[in-house]
């Protein structure tokens, strides 16, 4: 807990305030590593929302029917998948796939010396190695959270248009004209959060390894587990806070 | 003249155990330093506090006349600029090629540097270590040596006043250790350079070193036991420090352990015995 405060501490230290005195992160690292964290979880997470999107209108799709609401199964679809479903499924591949992938890697220079040797060569370690995977991740996971959003939604679509009757204009119609603007924000919001709570957790957990391969494997699923865990917290705050506050 | 590297009184415990007990040294500019001793008596130790990776339980260790110890991350930070490191492993970035590490320093520190001129500076750094033509390759893709070369490569690429190497000639052929034996005399004498050479090769101690200092095990754990020029050195009395530079399996430093009492060492003390089986 210490460690990861510290961490957020040297974080905006070396992204926000550094750069104004002339200590600028690296651009060019920090598109590569939205290109490994984001794009190439670009398969995975339209696989991923396009199931839910699926899933979500067969199910609801089969209870509405009971109560003659079938009507209603583009607004339940939409505003799930942009208020909730999105966000949280997109952010746990990401966990999954990236943040894993963070703290391995990280994990595996500092067991090698490298991250010492950046030290010692007056490179900071949290200039040079978080901040351009920090700001990646707040990039991607928004970016990624509404690229699944509309993936989940062609999903609703796909089973309201092929097994409901629903035509696609319909489908658009009613999907818009019940979902606001504010539930993509509310999700968005989350998602920046989330990607912020991974990231950190992630470099954290793989700066402070110790003791080999050992301490490598046992501080990724300790990232995971962190990372799903306070997730979720902050999402049932996020969800509280917009359901009362707002 | 003012040392460059000054230490005095060091120490340092680990779990309880004090590896660094009172080491007091000092090197003067252009003094290629050998540090020696067996593994494990703390030769590694000694130079991760020199490069502020460690810091001591009391003591003071002075860089360029300025003590390190009390120094915040940006004073290091400008201290360490000045010199280099070669580590034990060589501690390339395994995600950068050969040549992206060593110009690594450079782009850092020197950013204002044109591309073209990085990219000279990289060449002669890696021709000066004979790996010309390697330099797109990835640290997985070298051997041990190779990446060791690269390392010391990598520590000189901003011409430090002050170089620290750990081990610099394990895992190299025996041309190759007067490839790297020779660089490291040639930067001292023609550009005045210091070096900090952590090794217990004797061919390569001998040949480099102006000063030598030998850290003791066992008893005189973290003590220096001897201290001098190699010619000094090689008449030393200790018998401890005859039996390192000649190599020797006997001597006072005990390796084979006594006979009587090797079958209680197996299978531990008579009293804590297992019982369970007649006797």
């Amino acid at each position: 807990m210490k460690a990861w405060l510290r961490l957020n501490r040297e974080l905006l230290h070396w992204a926000v305030l550094a750069p104004l005195r002339g200590q600028p992160w690296s651009v060019a690292e920090t598109f590569r590593q939205m290109i490994l964290i984001g794009v190439r979880a670009l398969p995975m997470a339209s696989l991923v929302a396009l199931s839910i999107g699926l899933t979500l209108a067969m199910q609801s799709a089969g209870e509405m029917r009971k109560l003659g609401a079938e009507a209603f199964v583009p607004d339940l679809v939409t505003i799930s998948l942009l208020r909730e479903l999105g966000p949280l499924l997109i952010a746990v591949i990401v966990i999954g796939r990236s943040g894993s992938a963070v703290t391995a890697e990280l994990g595996t220079m500092k067991v090698g010396e490298e991250i010492e040797a950046l030290e010692v060569m007056a490179i900071n370690p949290v200039r040079f190695l978080v901040v351009p995977r920090f700001l990646a991740m707040l990039v991607m996971l928004p970016a990624l959270t509404v690229f699944g959003d509309c993936v989940g939604i062609a999903g609703g679509w796909l089973v309201c248009h092929f097994a409901l009757d629903y035509n696609t204009a319909a489908f658009i119609l009613r999907a818009s004209d019940r979902a606001s603007a504010w539930d993509l924000w509310s999700g968005l919001v989350k998602s920046v959060v989330f990607a912020w709570l991974i990231i950190t957790i992630a470099c954290q957990r793989g700066l402070d390894v110790e003791g080999g391969a050992e301490g490598v494997g046992n501080a990724t699923t300790e990232s995971v587990v962190w990372s799903i865990l306070m997730m979720l917290i902050a999402n049932a705050v996020l969800t509280g806070f917009f359901f009362f506050a707002i | 003249m003012m040392p460059i590297i000054e230490v005095e009184n060091l120490v340092r415990s680990f779990r309880g155990r004090r590896v660094l007990d009172g080491l007091t040294f000092s090197v003067n500019k252009g003094d290629t330093m050998v540090i020696m001793g067996g593994s494990g008596c703390g030769k590694s130790t000694v130079l991760r506090h020199l490069i502020g990776s460690l810091k001591p339980d009391a003591g003071a260790i002075r860089l360029f006349g300025e003590d390190i110890v009390p120094m915040d991350e940006a004073a290091l930070a400008n201290t360490r600029r000045r010199f280099g490191v070669l580590f034990q492993s060589g501690a390339l970035l395994q995600s950068l090629t050969l040549a992206e590490n060593v110009a690594l320093p450079i782009v850092e520190h020197s950013a204002q540097l044109d591309p073209n001129i990085i990219d000279l500076m990289v060449k002669m750094k890696l021709e000066m270590v004979g790996l010309t033509g390697f330099d797109q390759l990835k640290p997985a893709e070298i051997s041990g040596g190779m990446k060791k070369r690269v390392g010391l490569a990598r520590a000189l690429a901003l011409d430090p006043e002050l170089l620290f190497s750990d081990e610099p000639t394990a895992g190299l052929d025996p041309i190759m250790v007067a490839v790297v034996d020779e660089l490291t005399m040639d930067l001292t004498k023609k550009l005045g350079m210091t070096a900090v050479v952590v090794t217990h090769d004797m061919t390569s101690a001998f040949r480099i070193a102006t000063k030598m200092i030998m850290l003791g095990t066992g008893p005189s754990q973290g003590k220096i036991i001897a201290a001098g020029t190699p010619a000094e050195i090689r008449e030393h009395e200790s018998p401890e420090v005859q039996q390192f530079i000649r190599g020797e399996a006997d001597g006072p430093t005990p390796l084979r352990m006594c006979q009587a009492d090797y079958v209680e060492r197996l299978i531990g003390h008579p009293r804590h015995r297992r019982r369970d089986f007649p006797s």
